[in-house]
């Protein structure tokens, strides 16, 4: 063997490493122990507390976040793996003046939630499916919201709710805040 | 459920990324970490030393070559996904590729990399095994080629040395009059397999089967082929009758081990069962490519 | 954000005002919390599930830099209390136990030693660095080994490893069973499975110059301030007991309206019942007497700073896991007072999964007395539960075998009926509420039932026509002694599931597709709940118990004009912020965004024991709200008259404005009430309205389940092509929210089934701990869930009755059922709960049994 290169990069146990990404539009530079998931510096660092952590071990997806566009598992990945990438979470999804964007909409109008701990999840994946499918048939919606957990509702308000957004899109419609007045009794 | 500390290398080219290899011991490649970093929050595995190939595009490809298709080390599920090289001439892996957990999983990890944790209950090992795909290893000392049958040797366990890299796994161009499937049953839509088959059948001139590879996973610590079955399928004619014998072949000799999620017995009668139905739809699916 | 005009919100899908936050990441849950200096706790638990801890060394923890403290067992043990039974019942015995282990593990995850640290990193660090010597005892792992001669006796003082014994009998049994036709008796198993909300348990003690709060996802806030002022309460000094004896008597009005409940009106209502459970407990453990009067006195005496405040904001779910405070959160707030610093315990998954709290494991032995042509005469349970080690804080199985007692009957007219019930002790988690925790009387007897019209060849529908209580039969009572009122509407439920099914197009398709290998099977039950329950129903379960169930609620009309609801009720997904809005703005004529819903803060709120839990929130909450926000309204409009002199009964209220009736443009606001009582000489006090609400005449909830099945007999996996609910609670406040209570039970209740099992090794080692190996169901696995409301007519006011937990309590039945309809002609009957794929097969006869 000849010389050894030496690496470009080495960060002892314990280290801290600057990582640089723009999370929701926003340039952001910070420091950060290597050994530190991308779920707990957005939640714990950045202040970006609505990424949830549900199982640490990637099978519940309340964590999953938008990483160049793509659902991620916030805590499957370490901070220091998505330098120089753009991150968007559930609170990049709102309007700019901070109500609820479109899709958050979609979920409103159509009951989509109950304890919505896992919102940010599926929120987020909801956002990359209609991304690269702007008109999922219902079983379509199923599977790729199959990687997301939700105790709560059993599914079909969510799923209800991606069709909202699916209809809402192709309206090119702005929901309204009137009162939902379906009949409900039989 | 935190990570625990190490070393974080983050190698600027190929060849320094083998030289952490060869200069630290118990040092971990990280590429996509879908299987590595769970394992380290819960403490299970810790390596002292993480080496992110991450930066290094150079291993992120998907190429066409004589007789082969290659991918290399950074080369995501996703992307193999999408890819029309693999789905022409490599479907068998393409075909298990959208049974590989879910989508944001496949974003991040790793064909590579799920080859190299060697999973028994995943899809990949499976393919490379009915596929004879040659995983190419490389180190400080250069470059050996592993054939699959003796790249996957246990639980967990493959041929790498602690020194080596897999840079990159080639899986032979898919003959003309030959059909993949992928089959799986799972407890719930994108777990790891209860028993899964990535099967592959070809036909001679005559229009019987010239080759069967039957390759299992989910059924003990390795995924396995089954050749007894595999040869019953010889010189066969395609079909119902030929493909349940070859099921109740596999029901026989697989010896599948049981867990919480399935008993021996259990694993043992789906494989059959996966035999009749992955051999029927890897038949069908020569249909779409002559 | 405005919802419609004023007056007609309950009924309709108001869209939640709790959205706004929760769909932009703007929640407040426990694991969002930061506060100045805070420290991380992680908890070191045993690998073992019986042993003795013979040494423990954190010397090398201890050092490890970032690490503040390592406080074991022992230390604990000092700083804390036993945790001491609140719910004394005869023939129970409740180990004494503290929030750590101290030289004995006595289950998998067993706590300890917690670790205080800078980062939740480095406490996880530390915790690997922690030798413990452990000498493994024999382990019991089910019921069979529990009761077994020689067993390992996990407690010393209980009898063997039998905690509870109950039994009781209505009726003459005897004679009745001797004059039926038959006798069938069959046995029943269900499994060990868990709530797992999306969000584990966590807390964070705030330790601050004036107070401590202790943050929690808890659902119920007073009920954990008082479990842990209990156990970390110190001896109180000579001067605390002189002011407690004293003339000033501000510290007992400060023990609250519950403490009085517990201590004074039991007292009076219980009698010998209550004396028995006591004599019982202080029989097996004279220690307990010891460990109460100092609680009890310690808690009355002491510094106000040992008594926390407790706050619980958005909860990520619960299903009754935490409403059962854990040891975990005594130790938090045992170390945080002692280093004098805020500390957080986030509970991870693996945690949770493992001691987090499980379910419903329970073996139901079942006879039933029947005559040929299918009338039901006599039924006979003999059940037993296994609890695990540690008894749920501060009540556990034997709470629910009294709920299953009275329950299990139905509304059927059995002419007579005894049960017994034992629980036992394993090396296993405890065993908490989880969705309707008494369930297993529904599974349990709707299995039965269809078992019953088997042997008899009757339909299972036929069979539950010809013995259900119909209408023309109310009012009557429970054979168990609970009214069945004129609204009991099971059997209309039944009727019309009954026509939905379509059962004749249903048997034609079943023929069809067996012959490509597709086994389809029809499954119904058929339960009511008590939700609330009529008035004698508490007292059925445990006498005296009623007087512990009243809703407390205020309302307050603020000072700029909204209305605030404040609620002991503690929303955890339910919508509360919607439901309880919603019947307020109605009685106020006011706008939704004029309501806000306050809850959680045990320092806002009033006491009560329950919080949510019960399927409460609606019939509970919403009925207190009703009668809270009418009485407001009153106060409001007293005022109003004056201001407008006009005559109180000329007014009312559009839109937020109070005018004479027909003369709307002379009107004052709410807000300009509110500032004349603010500017009045003399009291400032806000206008109130408040409540202790008893429920009213309350009632029963009731739902008939009807679950299709299709199973490929090749491979056991089973699809559920359709599902159908009718259910019958009341009034709808909000049908949208209703819906996603009922369809998030069925769902949990499919998951139970076919996915879902907190499983066990034969040595107790835990099998279950990630969700690779806990399968909660996806999108993909979970049904189209169709839903038929029902309302029986009432002129009762607030005829709201619950829906929380239904969904999970009908489920079951109908879905084993429906297994067992679908393999019938195999000569197949279900007895177990869990069927998952490889035991449809071995039923099937299709593989050897494991």
């Amino acid at each position: 063997m000849t010389d050894t290169p030496t690496p470009a990069l080495r960060v002892d146990p314990g280290g801290r490493i600057g990582v640089s990404m723009t999370v929701n539009g926003t340039a952001i530079s910070t420091d950060v122990e290597v050994r530190r998931t991308l779920a707990d510096v957005l939640r714990d660092d950045l202040d970006l507390t609505g990424t949830h952590v549900g199982c640490e071990h990637g099978v519940c997806g309340a964590c999953t976040v938008a990483v160049d566009g793509q659902p991620v598992r916030a805590c499957l990945l370490l901070a220091v793996q998505v330098d120089g990438t753009e991150i968007t979470t559930i609170e990049g999804l709102a309007n700019p003046d901070g109500s609820l964007g479109p899709l958050q909409q979609a979920f409103h109008d159509a009951h989509g939630f109950q304890c919505a701990f896992c919102a940010p999840g599926v929120l987020i994946t909801t956002a990359s499916l209609l991304e690269t499918n702007p008109t999922p048939t219902r079983d379509e919606i199923k599977a790729e919201l199959s990687g997301n957990l939700c105790r709560c509702t059993g599914y079909h308000s969510i799923i209800e709710s991606v069709e909202t957004a699916v209809r809402l899109t192709a309206a090119g419609a702005k929901s309204t805040d009137g009162g939902d007045e379906e009949a409900s009794n039989a | 459920m935190k990570m625990p500390t190490f070393t974080y290398h983050r190698p600027a080219t190929v060849a320094e990324a083998l030289a952490v290899l060869a200069s630290e011991d118990d040092a971990k490649i990280l590429a996509g970490g879908q299987s590595l970093i769970p394992l380290m929050a819960m403490r299970i595995g810790q390596p002292e030393h993480l080496v992110d190939i991450g930066r290094l595009d150079e291993l992120d490809y998907i190429e066409r070559r004589d007789d082969h298709i290659a991918v290399g080390a950074l080369t995501r599920h996703a992307a193999a996904e999408d890819s029309a090289l693999v789905q022409t001439g490599a479907p068998l892996l393409a075909a298990a590729l959208g049974h590989v957990g879910h989508r944001a999983i496949r974003t991040r990890g790793t064909v590579c990399g799920s080859l190299a944790h060697a999973d028994p209950a995943a899809e990949l090992p499976a393919v490379a095994l009915a596929t004879g795909a040659t995983f190419i290893a490389r180190s400080t000392a250069g470059e050996r080629e592993i054939p699959a049958a003796d790249f996957f040797q246990g639980y967990l366990d493959t041929a790498l040395e602690p020194n080596e890299m897999l840079a990159e796994v080639r899986f032979p161009l898919w003959p003309d009059r030959a059909g993949a499937a992928v089959v799986e049953l799972s407890r719930r839509h994108g777990d790891y397999a209860l028993v899964g088959l990535a099967a592959a059948i070809d036909l001679d001139d005559a229009g019987t089967i010239g080759g069967a590879a039957l390759a299992f996973f989910g059924v003990g610590s390795l995924a396995v082929r089954i050749a007894e079955a595999e040869e019953s399928l010889l010189d066969k004619t395609p079909g119902a009758e030929a493909f349940a014998a070859a099921g109740r072949i596999v029901t026989e000799t697989i010896d599948a081990v049981g867990d919480n999620h399935g008993s021996a017995a259990y694993r043992n009668h789906i494989a059959g069962v996966l035999t009749t139905r992955g051999l029927a739809e890897a038949f069908d699916s020569i249909g779409d490519r002559v | 954000m405005r919802e419609s005009l004023a007056g007609s919100f309950v009924g309709t899908s108001v869209k939640r005002v709790e959205d706004e936050r929760l769909l932009t990441g703007a929640g407040s849950y426990i694991g969002d919390l930061k506060v100045e200096g805070m420290a991380h706790a992680a908890f070191l638990r045993s690998p073992y599930a019986h042993a003795t801890i013979e040494r423990i060394n954190a010397a090398a923890a201890q050092r490890l830099p970032g690490v503040i403290d390592i406080i074991t067992g022992e230390e604990m043990q000092a700083i804390t209390n036993p945790f001491v039974p609140l719910g004394m019942i005869d023939g129970l015995y409740t180990p004494l136990f503290w929030p750590l282990a101290i030289d004995r593990v006595r289950m998998v995850g067993d706590p300890i030693a917690i670790v205080i640290a800078e980062s939740r990193y480095i406490a996880e660090d530390a915790i690997q660095l922690i030798e413990v010597d452990y000498e493994p005892l024999p382990t019991v792992a089910n019921m069979a080994e529990a009761t077994r001669a020689g067993a390992e006796q996990i407690w010393p003082r209980a009898d063997g490893n039998v905690m509870f014994r109950t039994e009781a009998d209505y009726g003459d049994v005897d004679a009745v069973f001797a004059s039926a036709d038959r006798v069938i008796s069959e046995t029943f198993e269900s499994h060990r499975h868990s709530n797992q909300p999306m969000e584990t348990r966590g807390s964070l003690a705030e330790v601050t110059p004036d107070e401590v709060i202790f943050h929690s996802a808890a659902q119920n806030s007073h009920g954990l301030r008082w479990v842990l002022a209990m156990a970390t309460s110190s001896e109180p000094v000579l001067d605390s007991v002189k002011e407690l004896a004293g003339p000033g008597r501000d510290k007992l009005k400060a023990f609250g309206a519950g403490a009085k409940a517990f201590i004074t009106e039991r007292k009076d209502d219980l009698g010998d019942a209550d004396n028995k459970g006591f004599i019982h407990q202080v029989r097996h453990d004279p220690t307990t007497l010891k460990h109460l009067g100092k609680v009890f006195m310690n808690v009355l005496a002491q510094d106000e700073r040992r008594r926390p405040r407790v706050v619980a904001d958005d909860i990520g779910g619960a299903f009754g896991v935490k409403g059962h405070p854990g040891r975990e959160d005594a130790a938090l707030l045992a170390a945080a007072l002692k280093l004098n610093r805020s500390i957080k315990w986030i509970e991870d998954r693996n945690e949770h999964l493992t001691v987090g709290g499980m379910a419903r494991e329970e073996t139901l032995s079942v006879q039933v007395a029947v005559n040929d042509d299918g009338e039901l005469l006599g039924l006979k349970v003999d059940m037993t539960m296994d609890q695990g080690a540690y008894p749920a804080v501060p009540f556990g199985a034997a709470t629910f075998a009294g709920i299953m007692r009275v329950m299990m009957p139905g509304t059927y007219r059995f002419k007579a009926y005894s049960m017994k019930a034992a629980a036992i002790a394993s090396n296993k988690a405890k065993y908490v509420a989880y969705r309707g925790p008494w369930a297993n009387e529904t599974w349990v007897r709707e299995r039965m039932l269809d078992v019953v019209a088997r042997e008899l060849g009757l339909s299972p529908t036929e069979l539950r026509l010809r013995n259900m209580y119909g209408v023309d039969e109310l009012p009557t009572k429970m054979l168990t002694g609970p009214t069945l009122d004129v609204r009991m509407s099971a059997k209309a439920t039944l009727e019309k599931a009954i026509e939905v099914a379509g059962i004749d197009d249903f048997r034609a398709a079943q023929a069809k597709a067996r012959e490509n290998g597709h086994l389809l099977g029809i499954g119904f039950s058929t339960y009511h709940e008590g939700a609330p329950g009529p008035p004698d129903y508490a007292d059925a379960i445990l006498p005296g118990s009623g007087a512990m169930m009243a809703e407390p609620l205020t309302t307050v009309l603020e000072a700029d004009g909204t209305v605030s609801v404040i609620t002991a009720q503690m929303p955890h997904g339910q919508s509360h912020e919607t439901t309880l809005a919603q019947v307020a703005a109605d009685q106020l004529g006011v706008a939704m965004d004029q309501v806000r819903v306050i809850f959680g803060d045990t320092a806002k709120t009033d006491f009560s024991l329950l919080g949510t839990g019960g399927s409460r929130g609606g019939p509970m909450g919403g009925g207190a709200t009703l009668f809270a926000a009418r009485g407001l309204r009153d106060r409001i409009l007293d005022e109003a008259a004056d201001m407008l002199e006009a005559n109180r009964g000329d007014l009312e209220i559009t839109d937020g404005a109070i005018h004479v009736a027909g003369v709307p443009s002379i009107s004052k606001s709410f807000a300009e009430v509110a500032e004349v009582v603010r500017t009045r000489p003399g009291s400032t006090e806000p206008l109130t309205g408040s409540v202790e609400y008893d429920g009213g005449p309350g009632g029963w909830v009731q739902a008939t389940h009807v679950a299709f099945v299709d199973i490929d007999i090749e491979t056991g996996f089973v699809t559920i092509p359709r599902y159908v609910v009718v259910e019958d609670c009341g009034e709808l406040i909000n049908p949208a929210i209703v819906e996603g209570q009922v369809r998030g039970g069925v769902a949990q209740g499919v998951g139970a089934v076919f996915y879902e099992k907190s499983a066990y090794d034969d040595d107790a080692n835990f099998q279950a701990g990630t969700f690779m190996d806990y399968l909660i169901p996806t999108a993909m696995e979970i049904p189209d869930i169709e839903i038929h409301h029902l309302e029986t007519p009432s002129d009762i006011e607030a005829n709201f009755r619950g829906v929380g937990e239904g969904g999970m309590i009908g489920s079951p039945a109908a879905l084993t059922n429906a297994v067992e309809d679908a393999l019938a002609h195999l000569g197949v009957r279900i007895t177990e709960q869990h069927l998952p794929p490889t035991r449809i097969l071995e039923l099937a006869g299709v593989i050897a049994p494991a």
